[in-house]
């Protein structure tokens, strides 16, 4: 995959700023400080990220959207189990320590956080970089990360052994939540993308 | 006492709406959790107002909102997504929406838009 330096730099600054959207999106709905920072942006060896997911062997919870439009992207949200279920407490405006085990609204409290991140992510690109991009209704996985992840990698229909990965850090009522949001852009697309807007892929 | 229609595929998003509405005077009247899903429900229902989500499995909230206005050219129907992009506006209002909520929202603004359709802000 051949991305050179300085669309690198513009694919970071898009990915701050449509993080930044996507966090104070969060921090609203949750009604709490939420803050999702950009950890970093690469071009990731397939097989090493998936032995990296592989060695993560938490039962996690995890959604994925696609989004249609110019841009074909997919994202995937996916956190630890005790991590959805604090944030179904925090949604639902209970005590912490409320949502016991996963039930159907820790579910539905992860599939309409999946949809308020693709979606203020999207109206980012939208705006500030001439993207068309519509997020797809958001699909729950409960699993393993390495299994979750590979569920990403196999719709996406790798055919390269790279990818480029957004890595984000995320942050609420100032405790670190230790999941992983991913951006996965496909590359076509997205070079299209950085042409339209005079950036040479 | 005015009967809304509440229509997201999120469950937690129809109780958070249900609990909102409630507080505030109105009846829901019904749920669905796609476009399908609330054309049949409207059709069944006859509810004053419908708050519609736009991206949902199946039916989307457009097509629903199609649907219904086909159905009933007086249907009052808001729809509510966070998807805030002039293309998803312009596509709702040109098909009819009475009015467009961005989520997350403070609730103030669903009831303000709800009073408005009824003409009773």
């Amino acid at each position: 995959m051949d991305i050179t330096q300085d669309s690198m730099k513009v694919v970071e600054i898009m990915s701050r700023l449509s993080i930044d959207r996507a966090s104070r999106a969060l921090s609203k709905i949750l009604r709490t400080g939420a803050k999702i920072s950009l950890s970093k942006v690469y071009i990731a060896d397939l097989s090493e990220t998936t032995a990296k997911m592989n060695d993560d062997l938490r039962e996690m919870t995890g959604v994925m959207v696609n989004f249609k439009g110019n841009v074909s992207c997919k994202l995937l949200f996916m956190l630890p189990l005790e991590g959805s279920l604090i944030l179904t407490d925090l949604f639902l405006r209970q005590p912490a320590g409320t949502t016991k085990e996963y039930n159907e609204f820790t579910e539905s409290v992860t599939q309409e956080l999946g949809n308020i991140l693709a979606s203020h992510i999207s109206n980012a690109l939208v705006s500030d970089f001439n993207a068309t991009l519509v997020p797809q209704p958001p699909h729950v996985h409960n699993d393993f990360a390495g299994v979750i992840f590979s569920n990403l990698v196999l719709e996406q229909g790798m055919m390269d052994d790279q990818l480029l990965l957004i890595e984000t850090q995320f942050e609420i009522c100032k405790t670190e939540l230790d999941c992983y949001l991913f951006l996965v852009p496909e590359m076509t697309s997205f070079g299209k993308l950085l042409d339209n807007i005079g950036v040479k892929s | 006492m005015r009967r809304i229609l509440v229509v997201d595929d999120a469950k937690v998003i129809r109780m958070v709406i249900k609990q909102i509405l409630t507080r505030h005077g109105f009846h829901v009247a019904g749920e669905a959790g796609n476009g399908r899903e609330a054309f049949e429900r409207y059709k069944e229902l006859k509810p004053d107002a419908v708050t519609m989500d736009i991206i949902m499995p199946e039916v989307d909230g457009i097509q629903g909102l199609k649907e219904i206005l086909a159905f009933d050219k007086q249907a009052k129907v808001i729809m509510i997504s966070a998807i805030d992009q002039h293309d998803a506006l312009t596509d709702a209002i040109r098909n009819g929406a009475a009015d467009y909520v961005v989520k997350p929202f403070e609730d103030d603004r669903m009831v303000t838009a709800l009073k408005n359709i009824f003409g009773e802000a």
